[in-house]
């Protein structure tokens, strides 16, 4: 088996150097020493500690996931404490890993020695399912042809059998190791990992290869062997390197592992189209997070969010209006499948660009302990936690077990740039929708900006602002409440500040309910086509929502408003009403003077009596 | 009160370890050494009135450290199991022995019951007797007590911190070893009796179990080790981040018949320290365990120079320490303590020999933490040790300065502390009933200096287990005289013949000639 594996890596590392920065390992599974870098007792002991201290004083979700999964961690963690000498390198951090896997949480993970930091098992080909939940139908989506010498397992043969393990049944024992709180979550990420597990935050898989059974084109059964091998990927340029933004960030990391490297072994073209530096002309720089086309005959535009893991959010929004002024203004899909999250100032930045209205922000609170009490009255904190001191500091007189719900991204910046879509907006998600994605599905429908299509129940439900262990390592000290040192590449995120929804839904979490939308089965013609179904379900939705146009340019002096279904205009200038209502009587274009020292001006468009478009032009170079 | 020695300087300091000269040591008032001159500098600022000991040509050193004791047993003597007809195999072997709790166990928990403060005073002044001014292996106890000594398990160095160091003469759980190594991990020392026995023998486990725990660091400092192959210590890995082993070859020789790999350690870039160990295998103090690894180099091939073995009660036992405490240790250089150790000269050889050589005689001064506490009458009055007792050790009028714990104002006697503890030797039964009225009659907080005091022996047998073992009965408790405070012909003639050390430990006699 060694020489078909070997085999296996090197052709896959030939045909992917010259495409990807991604790296193939030589060694495979069964090479790496124990499995994973080796911890002494003592180390093994710090890590426990570290994590008993952080989840009994600033994990967020501790007696919500006690009281539903009616499961223990700290306690769990003092038994495996006294595991400790008699467990190998591999078994503490299975027990550890799948210990803190049971708080079916995704932001609170640990994080492994460093030899397996950035590692990522795969296989080649993908796994996805198409039909109803109850009754899916297992196939293979892509092959890695170099690394697959098969020429029957190709891209659409059916998978029946995994290990001698019937397929749906496979997925479901690995969904038992997977996070997620609701069961088609889990099984969700089961089949996203199924075949890419991210090393640095979970176990090696158990298994040095596995044996497929499958159905190849022509209905025959057979069978291929294929070895686990070791692949880095890269980041990309634009992703977050965990500066100044890292405590302000909701997301899945292992996922977002796992979504780069399959984006490096079956999109090497999107590989080099990130690798290019970006053009003023054509690319935006942040093709590894969005893509945007024109879809259903060039009717409607099609974006796809990939993922929020970005350092500036100012920049992924430029991108964003940026390719958004391309797409028709008829309707857009927004596409949030497999998105891991990232930066919350991103995902809720980005609503304002599809609403007329102003948008309220997801809310964020503390657990009320003595250690976020600490916290956030730490001088050094202050930038971070200082609008939760009051209510932390409160609680330990009157017994509140969290802080106040506070927004992380404050209401100004949650509108300070206004709507640049005006057309109507339907957002497609899925189990793996995950952290920020939550944060950004939610904010969709506590605002009323447009339906969402759901694959499954609901997304993700990762309600969650996430720390690294560094992050609170900073927080801790300043706090005078310093956590245990962490041996070298070491580490872990914990889910500490959780989110509540909006509007209607006030208060409401989102871990473990996600947000459910109306119900979509993908099609066999989704996955081996270009989701064409989809989009003809979406195009349905946005078909029958109402449209209005309202284009507005302004220059030398007036504004040009080009308006389409709207029957009143408002104009304010520099926050002030300013002169008439103006009334429409039809579709065309408006010439409207502006006075001479008009700095910024917003014009608001109705239907109906209803706000249907507002856009914000700011002042002239040079004016206040 | 600033003290100041004058003498043939043997600072032992990093720059020129084995420089000998002319000078002065500058024993400030604040805990630490002021300056180490050359005998004509001028002083220091604060010195103005310090009275300055003259100590001629006699060897100025830094106070000698014994790194392994457990001294609450100091006052029994050598033990040896009478049914014992082969060397023990290891550390648990002769705790079942049928002498153990009788020779060593009852007797030792009747001392410290019945008169642990005259009892600490006594195996304080043994160690002071042989020029050791830091010792390891208290007893642990309720409260602060009468202290001469330096001690290692629990110095705080000038931080409020007790835990600098931690200690355990016992197999540890595995889990406990892992806590431990996480203190070590911090910054914190960690003194282990390890792998104590037969080459070969299953404690030789206990070594790979400190690996796996992590605490094969800087500052593990591993007791004994004898258990371990040559080949073991490259476990202790890399060079630059081993700690130091603790080698006592009476104790190791007298039960077991063999002793620590020290050339494998040596070469392993261990830092090799000596501990004198307990009365009942041990010598009576490092002076004496010198001695001891003078004859074991010779005898098997170790080929340890004179300089190495001083270095083992001093500069070595001192830089792993400082380790710990962030402080120069085990030698005369600013800013370390004030510990210093006098030395008469012996014989024509080099400095090096010359304390190698040196016994009880030889030890002219003992000054712990820049006071004088043991010595010739005269250097001591020349010191200012008031008040201090006088006594005659190998023939030589000396003062000591233990303070009575009835009042510290005042000296403690030799009469009065041997009297204490001979009377319990004479009546067990009445000595432990006097110690419980009073503890009986205190009704304060148990860490008030006025409590009566607790101690807790540190051996196997020893803590709670001591006193469920103890017989019903004291009176059936057969406590032995008290031993001498030097090696002498009674110490030496109990050697031979006896342990398992196939004639080795009778070459000790010869220094002692």
């Amino acid at each position: 088996m060694a020489t078909t594996r070997k085999r296996t890596s090197a052709k896959v590392a030939r045909s992917s150097q010259p495409a990807s920065p991604m790296r193939v390992r030589a060694d495979a599974l069964q090479d790496l020493p124990a499995g994973v870098g080796q911890l002494s007792w003592g180390e093994r002991l710090s890590v426990l500690d570290a994590w008993v201290q952080v989840l009994d004083g600033a994990y967020a979700h501790l007696p919500l996931k006690r009281a539903l999964y009616g499961y223990d961690p700290i306690r769990a963690i003092e038994h495996l404490r006294q595991q400790v000498p008699a467990l190998n390198d591999l078994q503490f951090h299975r027990e550890l890993a799948t210990l803190i896997n049971r708080l079916r949480d995704a932001h609170t993970q640990y994080k492994g020695p460093k030899s397996l930091e950035g590692v990522v098992a795969s296989l080649p080909f993908l796994v996805e399912a198409y039909g109803p939940a109850d009754q899916p139908t297992y196939v293979v989506s892509k092959v890695n042809e170099e690394a697959v010498r098969d020429k029957h397992f190709v891209p659409g043969v059916s998978l029946e059998w995994w290990n001698g393990v019937p397929f749906d049944r496979a997925v479901d024992l690995h969904a038992e190791s997977e996070t997620g709180g609701r069961p088609d979550a889990r099984r969700a990420r089961a089949l996203e990992s199924l075949t890419f597990r991210a090393l640095g935050y979970s176990p090696p898989p158990n298994e040095h290869w596995v044996v497929i059974g499958y159905r190849d084109s022509g209905n025959r059964p057979r069978e291929i062997r294929l070895a686990w091998q070791l692949v880095e990927p890269d980041r990309a340029a634009t992703a977050s390197r965990g500066g100044a933004m890292r405590t302000r960030r909701a997301i899945n990391p292992a996922a977002e592992a796992v979504r780069r490297a399959k984006k490096a072994m079956f999109n090497p073209e999107l590989w080099k189209a990130e690798s290019k530096p970006a053009r003023a002309s054509a690319g935006t720089g942040y093709e590894d997070f969005l893509t945007a086309r024109p879809v259903a005959g060039g009717k409607f535009g099609y974006l796809r969010i990939w993922s929020f893991d970005v350092d500036d959010d100012q920049g992924f929004l430029d991108a964003a209006i940026q390719l958004l002024d391309g797409l028709p203004d008829r309707g857009l899909i927004i596409d949030l499948r497999d998105n891991p999250g990232g930066l919350i100032w991103a995902a809720e930045r980005m609503l304002q660009l599809f609403t007329p209205d102003p948008v309220m922000p997801t809310k964020f609170a503390l657990r009320a302990t003595p250690l976020t009490a600490a916290m956030a009255s730490a001088a050094f904190n202050q930038q971070e936690l200082a609008p939760w001191v009051e209510s932390l500091t409160t609680a330990a007189s009157t017994g509140e077990p969290f802080s106040s719900h506070l927004p992380i991204t404050s209401a100004e910046q949650c509108n300070d740039l206004g709507q640049c879509y005006g057309g109507p907006v339907v957002v497609v998600v899925d189990a793996n929708t995950y952290s920020s994605g939550d944060l950004f599905t939610a904010g969709v429908v506590d605002n009323s900006i447009g339906p969402v299509v759901c694959i499954g129940q609901a997304t993700g439900a990762g309600g969650a602002n996430v720390w690294s262990s560094d992050d609170l390592r900073a927080a801790m000290a300043a706090a005078e409440r310093p956590l245990p040192p962490l041996p070298e590449g070491v580490g872990f995120s914990v889910a500490v500040r959780r989110a509540v929804r909006n509007g209607s839904a006030d208060g409401v979490l989102i871990e473990d309910s996600g947000i459910a939308g109306q119900p979509y089965a993908m099609t066999e013609h989704d996955i081996f086509g270009s989701n064409e179904d989809l989009i003809a379900h979406c195009a349905e939705l946005l078909e029958a929502q109402p449209w209005t146009r309202m284009n507005v340019k302004r220059k030398a002096g007036a504004l040009t408003i080009v308006t389409a279904g709207l029957d009143q205009l408002d104009l304010y200038i520099d926050g002030h009403p300013s002169g008439e209502t103006i009334f429409l009587k039809q579709d065309g274009t408006k010439r409207v003077p502006l006075p001479a020292k008009a700095g910024e001006v917003e014009v608001v468009g109705f239907a109906g009596g209803v706000v249907r478009q507002r856009r914000r032009l700011a002042a002239p170079a040079g004016r206040g | 009160m600033a003290l100041v020695i004058a003498g043939n300087v043997v600072a032992m300091a990093p720059s020129d370890p084995a420089k000998v000269f002319r000078g002065r040591v500058w024993l400030g008032d604040d805990g630490l050494i002021d300056a180490v001159t050359p005998e004509k500098a001028p002083a220091p600022a604060g010195f103005d009135k310090a009275p300055v000991v003259d100590v001629k040509d006699a060897w100025v050193l830094p106070g000698l450290i014994d790194l392994h004791n457990h001294i609450a047993y100091n006052a029994l003597p050598l033990w040896a199991e009478p049914s014992q007809k082969v060397s023990f195999r290891h550390h648990n072997s002769w705790t079942g022995a049928p002498t153990y709790q009788k020779s060593i166990g009852w007797p030792a928990g009747l001392l410290v019951t019945a008169e642990p403060e005259a009892l600490l005073a006594y195996v304080q002044l043994r160690a002071l007797v042989g020029g050791t001014t830091a010792i390891q292996g208290w007893p642990t106890a309720n409260r602060q007590h009468v202290q001469v000594l330096r001690d290692i398990d629990e110095e705080k160095a000038g931080s409020t911190n007790r835990n600098l160091i931690h200690t355990s003469a016992l197999t540890l759980p595995l889990l406990a070893l892992g806590k431990m190594a996480q203190f070590e991990n911090a910054g914190a020392g960690f003194i282990y009796h390890c792998a104590e026995g037969q080459p070969g023998s299953v404690v030789a486990k206990e070594f790979t179990d400190v690996g796996n725990a992590g605490c094969l660091q800087k500052t593990f400092i591993a007791i004994h080790c004898n258990a371990i192959a040559g080949t073991d210590w490259k476990r202790w890995a890399p060079k630059e981040k081993t700690g130091a082993v603790v080698w006592s070859p009476f104790s190791n020789l007298w039960l077991y018949g063999k002793t620590t790999d020290i050339v494998s350690a040596r070469r392993q870039g261990v830092t090799v320290c000596l501990g004198s160990d307990w009365g009942p295998s041990g010598t009576k103090h490092v002076l004496g365990e010198l001695k001891v690894a003078r004859l074991a180099s010779d005898k098997l091939g170790m080929g340890l120079k004179d300089d190495e073995l001083v270095a083992m009660v001093t500069s070595n036992p001192g830089d792993v320490l400082a380790r710990c405490w962030s402080r120069p240790f085990g030698r005369l250089v600013p800013g370390a303590f004030p510990d210093v150790t006098v030395l008469r000269p012996k014989g024509s050889g080099d400095v090096w020999s010359q304390v190698v050589a040196a016994t009880e005689r030889e030890v002219m001064l003992v000054v712990f933490d820049g006071k004088a506490r043991y010595g010739d009458a005269a250097l001591m009055s020349a010191a200012g040790a008031s008040p201090s007792s006088t006594l005659t050790v190998a023939g030589i009028k000396r003062g000591f300065a233990i303070p009575d714990p009835a009042d510290e104002k005042k000296a403690w006697t030799w009469a009065d502390i041997s009297g204490r503890l001979d009377a319990v030797r004479k009546d067990p039964a009445h000595a432990v009933k006097k110690a419980d009225a009073i503890r009986r009659s205190y009704a304060g907080p148990m860490d008030d200096r006025k409590a009566p005091l607790e101690l807790v022996l540190d051996m196997p047998g020893g803590g709670p287990q001591a006193a469920l073992a103890m017989p019903k009965h004291p009176e059936n408790v057969v406590v032995p005289p008290l031993p001498t405070l030097v090696h002498d012909k009674a110490f030496f003639k109990d050697i031979h013949g006896r342990g398992f050390h196939e004639g080795l430990l009778d070459g000790l006699a010869k220094f002692y000639g």
